[in-house]
């Protein structure tokens, strides 16, 4: 169950991750009311995006596209809840 | 020793070497003619200060909480009252602690405008602030800075050079892999497995995997700990490393081919820079440790030939264009440091 007046704490998401928006797993297709503790890594299908923070699809021969999707593209698509100014470690 | 009596303060606050490193490349080429001081949280403040000891560092205590931090970062600027602040990066200061008083200072204010995420950017309204706030903003190499570029008191120089000249080369010795190890326990343990793949591939080719300490598995005989890493690069035949401002921009210039891996960052685009030096020189980009390993091998095997050039250190040019707008006098153009290199 998520915390007394908290957010979900899994994560989401087709290909790239996000914090889910929900506040209840209970009706949840991703989580599976919950049983899923982490529904972003347990998706089967993105097809040629074959796992967990892999972001380029493979072409015919196997070889890694580098034009195709990174993690930047992910932090620009991915709605965020990232806080600014609050790290004094970032970069 | 400074001929002036005037400060120059470099706010160079952020995690990491870059900030501090582009910082000190500053500041050695200024601290003959202006009294200069870096103020700096990163953790490798004292490697810093071994390798520079005429550096004049302040090192905030890097595990101070935030708001800690922001007292301390305030408390020091209005104590040093400088006639020059030069912020790293961050225009609000990298806890926001500077919004409150940049515009009651009597400093000229310099911003050194490395990438920024354009999302924070936006939330935070930078574009509005850093043109009310700043006389000059550095852009520290070509494509390095597009949140503040369309400001007109923005600049471009050449890439900032911490080693200046450049190391020469030793023409004998069997070319090395360079490995530039930093980061998060994850990016280090990446790195500790590139050193494994790299020994089962060839266990005659020379590693020098460089890193504050020994990366996980990473075996002992590999590590060396140095700083600035660019001091190794004239002996590599290849260099395996992120794709931060400082490792990107010393390879490119100093022409050492590049494996690159770019790692999440809160407020640097790696994966952009990396995409972009890609374009421009010999860098591979790559995510796993065999693929960085075995480009490195390839790199080794076939060394693309490296021309005579010249290396220009965009920190020169930046110290000229300071001194210039606090003068007054608009200059057109700039005389840079060049150095020979074969």
């Amino acid at each position: 169950m998520n915390p007394p007046g908290g957010k979900c704490p899994r994560r989401a998401g087709f290909l790239f991750p996000h914090e889910c928006d929900r506040d209840s797993p209970i009706g949840c297709r991703e989580c599976d009311n919950g049983q899923v503790a982490d529904p972003f890594t347990q998706r089967t299908d993105r097809y040629g995006y074959t796992g967990y923070d892999q972001y380029h699809g493979l072409g015919p021969g196997g070889q890694r596209n580098p034009n195709d999707f990174t993690e930047a593209d992910g932090e620009k698509l991915v709605r965020s809840r990232k806080k600014y100014e609050d790290d004094m470690t970032a970069s | 020793m400074a001929a002036s009596g005037e400060l120059w303060l470099i706010y160079a606050l952020g995690g990491g070497w870059g900030h501090l490193t582009r910082a000190a490349a500053l500041a050695r080429v200024t601290c003959s003619r202006q009294q200069v001081r870096i103020l700096t949280n990163s953790p490798f403040a004292p490697q810093v200060s071994r390798a520079l000891p005429d550096l004049d560092i302040v090192a905030l205590d890097p595990t101070l909480s935030p708001a800690a931090a922001r007292e301390q970062v305030i408390q020091h600027v209005r104590a040093a009252d400088p006639s020059c602040l030069i912020v790293d990066t961050f225009p609000r200061g990298l806890g926001g602690e500077l919004a409150d008083i940049i515009h009651s200072l009597a400093a000229t204010k310099v911003l050194v405008h490395r990438d920024l995420s354009p999302r924070y950017a936006a939330e935070a309204k930078l574009n509005a602030f850093v043109r009310s706030a700043y006389d000059l903003i550095l852009i520290p190499g070509e494509g390095e800075g597009a949140a503040f570029a369309d400001i007109p008191a923005a600049v471009v120089t050449e890439p900032w050079l911490i080693i200046d000249p450049p190391p020469p080369r030793d023409r004998v010795r069997q070319p090395s892999v360079v490995v530039c190890a930093a980061g998060t326990e994850e990016e280090l343990s990446w790195y500790g497995a590139v050193v494994t793949v790299l020994q089962a591939l060839d266990d005659r080719v020379e590693i020098r995997c460089v890193a504050p300490e020994c990366p996980p598995g990473c075996p002992t005989k590999c590590w060396i700990e140095h700083w600035p890493a660019a001091d190794l690069y004239a002996d590599a035949g290849v260099v395996i490393g992120g794709a931060g401002y400082n490792t990107i921009h010393e390879c490119l210039a100093f022409e050492v081919p590049l494996i690159v891996r770019p790692w999440p960052r809160k407020y640097d685009r790696q994966w952009l820079r990396a995409r972009r030096a890609a374009r421009r020189g010999a860098v591979t980009i790559v995510k796993e440790p065999r693929e960085a390993a075995e480009a490195a091998m390839a790199q080794l095997r076939h060394p693309p030939a490296r021309r005579s050039h010249r290396v220009r250190n965009g920190a020169t040019g930046a110290f000229s264009r300071i001194e210039f707008i606090r003068s007054g006098i608009s200059m057109p153009t700039l005389a840079v440091t060049t150095y020979n290199r074969s």
